[in-house]
């Protein structure tokens, strides 16, 4: 009798044995170590307001951040069938834009790391419109969407800023485009304030979205604005090489070698910045809603 | 596990005149909330009372009953204290033709 020998060395079956056992992570395919798992009934785990730079007086700050407003706890509830929920609790992190067509709103929770390696991004999301009239309202959201902003550490020398950009462009102008797209531009750095301390620029100005290769994809967007069904999304990013490394929404995998990310000189106070933000973004003099039942970030370190 | 509790900004530097209300804001979790209304500049002309409002669905709004005067003066804070308020909470105020005031509103909400 021969022993089999494992494909897998023990530790990592134990860990793929505990991860699918457990039914918080079991929907996940984090990387070895998790960095924070975000579950909205246990509060807002550190999504909270993207608040625009500003000095000495509020008036400072970009009108692009001026309009945003904080994340809420969620239970979807609708005037027609009441609380929808989440996928396994009752809670979704909701954020949601004012009722102005291209009107933003943002949410962010910032960390640092402590190697530079993979990571992982997966999120179980899903939009919808707010459900202001009698009719399907699929093109009322312009997009949904997520970005990081990252920076090396102090001596590793590389000298960039780097932000990954990607959001699902449901609709522009009121045609139905459901694709993924990018950005690599931002817009020039500005001045805030008189004491040249503080700059700003405005990643999520409209301009400059270019289309992913081959990033169409119909996702599920049910039959009146109060239903919704939840989207699995994983985005997985290189620290070590600032290069995104792959692409999945349900079941679609995207080729990202023609994926790039803003880049921009490094700033003086921003070292090993690992910072991940949420977005919604409405066509339509209509608030728009993005719905997060769940967030796993992971990293191999 | 420690209750939920949470600061929302719920408006921040937004000039308000006329009819002006904050964003909607769900709290359903929430069993109390006090709100908090900063004039950010020197109001100008009369200042309103402003409103609790609560809400079925986040788009039609009822005055919940709790009301205080607006601040008229620059970092004067008008407070509001709630509880029973379902899911849904926003303030509002109307102005007279000429009055405004720039306001920070910030939500407190306890579990």
């Amino acid at each position: 009798m021969t022993l089999q020998q494992p494909t897998v060395d023990m530790a990592e079956a134990l860990r793929l044995a505990m991860q699918r056992a457990d039914p918080n992570l079991s929907r996940f395919d984090p990387l070895p170590r998790i960095i924070s798992l975000d579950d909205f009934s246990r509060g807002h785990c550190g999504w909270s307001q993207l608040v625009g730079n500003y000095e000495d007086d509020l008036d400072t700050m970009l009108p692009g951040y001026a309009q945003h407003t904080g994340a809420m706890l969620s239970t979807l509830g609708h005037w027609d069938s009441g609380s929808h929920g989440g996928m396994d609790s009752s809670y979704a992190l909701k954020i949601a834009t004012r009722p102005k067509a291209g009107a933003q709103n943002v949410a962010i929770k910032r960390h640092t790391f402590r190697k530079r390696g993979p990571i992982r991004f997966e999120v179980y999301f899903t939009f919808k419109p707010e459900a202001s009239e009698l009719r399907l309202s699929e093109t009322d959201v312009r997009s949904v969407g997520f970005l990081f902003d990252l920076q090396g550490g102090d001596r590793d020398g590389d000298g960039e800023r780097v932000m990954p950009h990607l959001r699902f462009l449901n609709a522009l102008d009121g045609e139905h485009a459901q694709k993924w797209q990018f950005k690599t531009e931002t817009t020039p750095f500005k001045p805030i304030g008189s004491t040249d301390k503080t700059l700003s620029h405005y990643h999520l100005s409209p301009d400059d979205w270019r289309d992913l290769p081959a990033g169409g994809q119909r996702l599920c967007y049910n039959e009146i604005p109060t239903k919704v069904n939840w989207t699995y999304l994983c985005f997985d990013f290189d620290l070590e090489t600032m290069k995104a490394t792959g692409l999945r929404c349900n079941d679609r995998e995207f080729d990202m070698t023609g994926f790039d990310s803003i880049r921009m000189p490094a700033m003086k106070n921003l070292w090993c910045m690992l910072n991940f933000c949420l977005f919604a973004e409405t066509d339509v003099d209509k608030r728009a809603f993005l719905y997060v039942d769940s967030i796993c970030i992971s990293g191999d370190f | 596990m420690l209750p939920e509790n949470i600061t929302a900004v719920v408006a921040r530097n937004e000039r308000w005149s006329g009819n002006a209300a904050s964003e909607p804001h769900e709290a359903g979790w929430a069993r109390e909330a006090v709100i908090f209304v900063r004039a950010l500049k020197e109001p100008s002309g009369t200042q309103p009372t402003v409103h609790v409002e609560i809400s079925p669905d986040g788009m039609r709004w009822i005055a919940e009953g709790t009301a205080a005067e607006m601040p008229s003066q620059k970092d004067g804070i008008a407070v509001l204290r709630v509880a029973h308020f379902g899911n849904w909470l926003r303030v509002a105020a109307s102005f007279e033709d000429g009055a405004e005031s720039t306001v920070l509103v910030t939500v407190h909400l306890k579990a």
